[in-house]
């Protein structure tokens, strides 16, 4: 009911910026990872999610949706013969997160199934430089007077504090850093998808539960401002549209509203393709619609490949 | 017609031109009746034959291939299924008398030869992991194919190919990390009840496949465009045999036997470029075996449903080539409980039937992409290779597909047999121990990285 984001903001401290880093950019731009190859592959990709995959006419937005996720990391972890450090990656399905933490008095957690988790075994350089980190503190937190911040969360009595992807996986795993977090809405209905800014908010919460987590296991729980930001990056897709998120915690101090803010990047509301057509569509005897693939934009997979290269080139 | 009313002319004896009309008028070129052929619609044998052969005519005839394919589909009747992951005693032997094939124990010896050279692991990270003299090991078993000085750890490259080290370290690492996340490092809950497979094995075989397919890719091209599809489908209908009807309203009628095979790998990877044949399109490695009894006595059911054939994804997909499959066994075909049965000779059938049948309806299905079907016999082989599992112990299967014609009238004049190269199940590891592998062999990764090395002769 509330643009989401806004309230994320708020519970999570974070200053909000538009379109992604320039680090990130910096990567879609450069003409030297052979980005326009690939364009070709993409289509095949989306064509053979959205119209091939099954024996049937058209295949439905449950069995689509991840199909294509699969075939876009596929070809992203193929670029892995000309970086061999991305082989140090590791894709977890099905992982748990928890990350408990109070914000003026009120204790928040997040906890749930937060998608598919792609760690790494070296963590993202921060993004934001140091004055950008500073320049923070002059940002002033939206608040929602008279609406508490709080609104449509879930009161629960919590017995235990349970405090990290610690407990997604065990000590010693080789993989110990966040890297990516991916959402797929994959629901056939359309009212058990989440929206758009809904989608935006959650994503904003998993990484932030996320990070979180694992700046307390390195650095321990006391709240304090970190001189090595830790950056999670996030992805949310409902197979047509895609939402891009690079979030960087900051500071773990955050019972006051002032002091050094958390810094998020979203590109928001990105087609991958207009619209796949499995049988052509023709009105009174005159093809209006061509099957096929239209509307194909191939700056969205550009920037899918960036946040994934992100970190190792 | 003119050459007619001549004719009648011409026939009274009184002739009237003295000189030699050029013979009668010349025989007309087209023949002046229709042939006498068999009637369409009449129940006798010759208008049964001349039925097919219209039909025959209309598939050739075909303008697509998805119009061939819906018109070799098109009647539906009760079928076999065959189900390549079966518990049927001795299912492989009834598996081949059903898709004429011929089992050849070992691998083929082209595979081994076309891989690049390995470097010995001479800086293994993990104590663990048992180490190997990598180098000497596959000098021993490459020795038909590849000239290499044996015993010297890092060997300088041969002077065939410039392809760089195969990091066998790295790669072992690659396949340690993967099993270990999932069975040790990752939180899971318990599995559900008889769903061990989806666990631990299944996610450790994507994550193995996909992992090593990417850093593989750099060294075969044909990785590099493939297409990788999770729990696929794949469907082949095909005849096979003649039988009588014995009940029915059809009762006395002689028909084709249809089988029917409906199998979902978990993994499997599609490329543009179709592999290169083995050995030529005639050769005969062997028999196949001949069983007298009806195919329901394996015992396999009959249904009547939609006759699909599919490799994965529509004719219209680029990568309408297969290269590998991964086949996961479930829980319901254990080793444990053919051990606890007595059973221990058909835990390899069951390895067997699966890579022969899965593998055959995948090939026969690339081949029906192409326009080839049973009327229409295959100009080249279709080569595609498998790999069937339970989480540890690896079986591995490459499949030459040489012929399609298996129904009753084709099989006749066909001496072209399938040809199926398998090896017996091998264990990767021995025990996953507070994040260590114990007992991991090196061979049977090495066969899994040549299966994903494997290109056609021009790449």
């Amino acid at each position: 009911v509330f643009p989401g984001v806004r309230q994320a903001q708020w519970l999570t401290k974070t200053k909000l910026v538009e379109g992604l880093p320039p680090a990130v950019l910096g990567i879609v731009d450069n003409p030297a990872h052979g980005l326009q190859e690939l364009e070709e592959r993409v289509k095949h990709a989306v064509s053979h999610a959205r119209l091939w995959d099954t024996a049937e006419v058209a295949p439905r937005r449950e069995q689509y949706c991840p199909v294509l996720f699969e075939n876009l990391i596929h070809i992203c972890r193929l670029m892995s013969g000309k970086y061999p450090s991305l082989s140090k990656r590791m894709l977890a399905r099905n992982c748990r997160i928890a990350a408990t933490w109070e914000r003026e008095s009120i204790l928040l957690q997040v906890r749930g199934l937060s998608g598919i988790l792609m760690n790494s075994m070296t963590s993202i350089p921060p993004v934001a430089s140091k004055e950008e980190i500073l320049a923070t503190k002059e940002h002033v937190l939206e608040t929602f007077y008279p609406i508490a911040p709080t609104i449509d969360l879930q009161e629960v009595n919590v017995y235990k504090e349970l405090n990290d992807t610690g407990q997604c996986f065990r000590d010693g795993y080789p993989y110990s850093h966040p890297h990516t977090l991916f959402f797929l809405e994959s629901a056939n209905v359309r009212t058990n998808r989440f929206r758009p800014e809904q989608l935006r908010a959650k994503m904003l919460m998993f990484a932030f539960g996320n990070a979180l987590a694992k700046a307390k296991a390195l650095h321990g729980n006391d709240p304090k401002v970190l001189e090595q930001p830790v950056v999670v990056q996030s992805i949310g897709t409902d197979g047509q549209v895609f939402q891009f998120m690079v979030f960087q915690l900051n500071t773990t101090d955050l019972v006051s509203n002032d002091g050094v803010k958390n810094l998020v990047w979203i590109d928001s509301d990105q087609n991958l393709y207009e619209r796949a057509q499995c049988v052509p569509e023709v009105k009174k005897r005159v093809v209006t619609k061509p099957a096929g693939i239209s509307g194909f934009q191939p700056d969205t997979f550009k920037k899918f490949l960036a946040l994934y290269l992100h970190g190792t080139v | 017609m003119a050459a007619l009313g001549a004719r009648r002319l011409l026939r009274p004896s009184r002739r009237w031109f003295s000189e030699t009309v050029p013979g009668a008028p010349s025989p007309p070129t087209s023949p002046l009746y229709p042939p006498v052929v068999a009637s369409i619609t009449a129940k006798s044998k010759a208008a049964k034959s001349r039925r097919l052969q219209r039909f025959n005519q209309r598939v050739h005839a075909a303008a697509t291939v998805e119009e061939k394919l819906r018109l070799y589909g098109k009647l539906q009747r009760p079928k076999y299924t065959v189900y390549p992951q079966t518990f049927a005693l001795n299912a492989d032997r009834w598996y081949r008398s059903f898709t004429k094939t011929v089992l050849v124990p070992g691998m083929p010896p082209g595979a081994a030869a076309a891989k690049a050279p390995v470097a010995a692991s001479g800086a293994t990270s993990d104590a663990s992991r048992a180490p190997e003299p990598a180098a000497e090991a596959l000098g021993a078993a490459d020795a038909p194919g590849v000239t290499k000085t044996p015993g010297a750890a890092k060997t300088p490259e041969p002077a065939a190919g410039a392809a760089p080290y195969l990091d066998i370290g790295e790669l072992r690492s690659i396949a340690c990390d993967a099993l270990l996340q999932e069975s040790f490092y990752q939180n899971k809950k318990r599995p559900f009840l008889y769903r061990d497979q989806d666990h631990t094995p299944g996610p450790f075989l994507t994550q193995l496949v996909s992992t090593l397919a990417a850093s593989l890719s750099g060294r075969n091209p044909l990785l590099a465009a493939s297409s990788l599809d999770l729990n696929p489908e794949v469907n082949y209908y095909w005849h096979h045999g003649e039988e009588v009807i014995v009940h029915g309203h059809r009762k006395g009628r002689v028909d084709p036997v249809r089988f029917q095979i409906d199998d979902n790998p978990h993994l499997q990877i599609r490329v543009p470029k179709q592999l290169s044949e083995v050995v030529p399109l005639e050769s005969d490695l062997g028999d196949v075996p001949v069983i007298d009894h009806k195919p329901s006595k394996l015992p396999l059911f009959k249904k009547q449903y939609e006759n699909k054939v599919f490799i994965g994804s529509k004719v219209a997909d680029p990568c309408c080539y297969g290269h590998t499959q991964f086949h996961l066994l479930p829980h319901k075909l254990k080793r444990e409980r053919f051990i606890r049965e007595r059973l221990e000779d058909q835990i390899e059938v069951v390895y067997r039937s699966n890579g022969i049948a899965s593998l055959f309806a995948w090939t026969a299905a690339q081949a029906m992409y192409q326009g080839f079907w049973s009327e229409a016999d295959v100009t080249r082989p279709f080569v595609s290779q498998a790999v069937v599992t339970d989480g540890k112990y690896f079986a591995f299967f490459c499949y030459q597909l040489n012929t399609l014609a298996l129904s009753a009238e084709t099989i006749k004049s066909n001496p072209r047999k399938n040809i199926c190269w398998a090896t017996d199940s091998k264990a990767l590891y021995d025990v996953v121990e507070d994040g260590n592998v114990k007992g991991f062999n090196d061979e049977v990764l090495l066969q899994l990285v040549r299966f994903l090395l494997n290109r056609p002769k021009e790449l």
